[in-house]
């Protein structure tokens, strides 16, 4: 990887995280809506600084379009049932999550382990996923999308039948 | 200068972390919806970058595959959260 796709990768990482943070932390839908967008551009730079062209394209489209969807003033509010305890402790366990997320980065190989088809970490994992089961993890990925697709053309129509 | 795997996890789980802090941290729902396109972000980010530096000498573009389902799951994750949540003066 040159220096222009590290650079490049960098600048992103930065915009990304930075309107990651907005969504968590801004208070009104409109601003969360464009954070939502600042973070599909950096994704898709992200992606690109990667060699992964189409999916920056596909991936700057779906963000673009689910932070037109947040930004929307049409929908309702919903407060949610969770005391103000229970957040700070799953804010507190959100904290706990990038620690050990960083741990396992700054391991690179998630654990070393060896199970008895070989060793186990990333790089064997994604061989799993990406070569032997591909076929069957793209079969489980659109059938979870049919369910949501299904899901929100069900409720669509019995809200209009309401 | 350069980028390698290590980078890459920092970076996603950065995103993970994230939206776990969003979707737990905001009172309102259909606020707390939006964390979930950032996790999916992460585990996007992950799966490219393993593919780009791990996988190599196995078939390609299968990392890039599930970046973009996991980004039209995620679009289609805020639709569905939206659609139940409702209309303004629906009811």
């Amino acid at each position: 990887m040159d220096s222009l796709h590290a650079i490049g990768f960098y600048v992103s990482s930065g915009i990304s995280l930075a309107g990651a943070l907005g969504v968590a932390l801004l208070p009104r839908r409109d601003q969360r809506g464009a954070a939502l967008g600042v973070v599909g551009l950096g994704l898709a730079g992200l992606y690109v600084s990667l060699s992964a062209g189409f999916a920056a394209l596909l991936a700057l489209l779906c963000y673009l379009g689910a932070a037109w969807l947040i930004a929307s003033p049409q929908y309702r509010s919903i407060e949610g049932v969770a005391g103000a305890a229970w957040r700070q402790m799953g804010a507190v366990g959100g904290a706990g999550l990038l620690a050990v997320l960083a741990y396992s980065a700054f391991r690179g190989d998630l654990v070393h382990a060896v199970y008895y088809g070989g060793e186990f970490g990333a790089t064997a994992l994604s061989r799993l996923m990406f070569a032997r089961d591909a076929m069957a993890t793209e079969a489980v990925a659109a059938l979870v999308l049919v369910v949501l697709a299904g899901a929100t053309a069900a409720w669509r129509v019995r809200e209009r039948g309401r | 200068m350069s980028v390698d795997l290590v980078a890459v996890f920092f970076v996603a789980a950065g995103l993970v972390a994230a939206g776990a802090f969003a979707a737990a941290w905001r009172r309102d729902l259909t606020a707390a919806l939006a964390g979930v396109p950032l996790m999916f972000a992460g585990a996007g980010v992950a799966m490219v970058g393993i593919e780009r530096f791990s996988a190599a000498g196995g078939p390609h573009l299968v990392g890039q595959e599930f970046a973009v389902l996991l980004a039209i799951a995620a679009v289609a994750l805020v639709a569905l959260g939206l659609g139940v949540s409702g209309r303004e003066g629906s009811r």
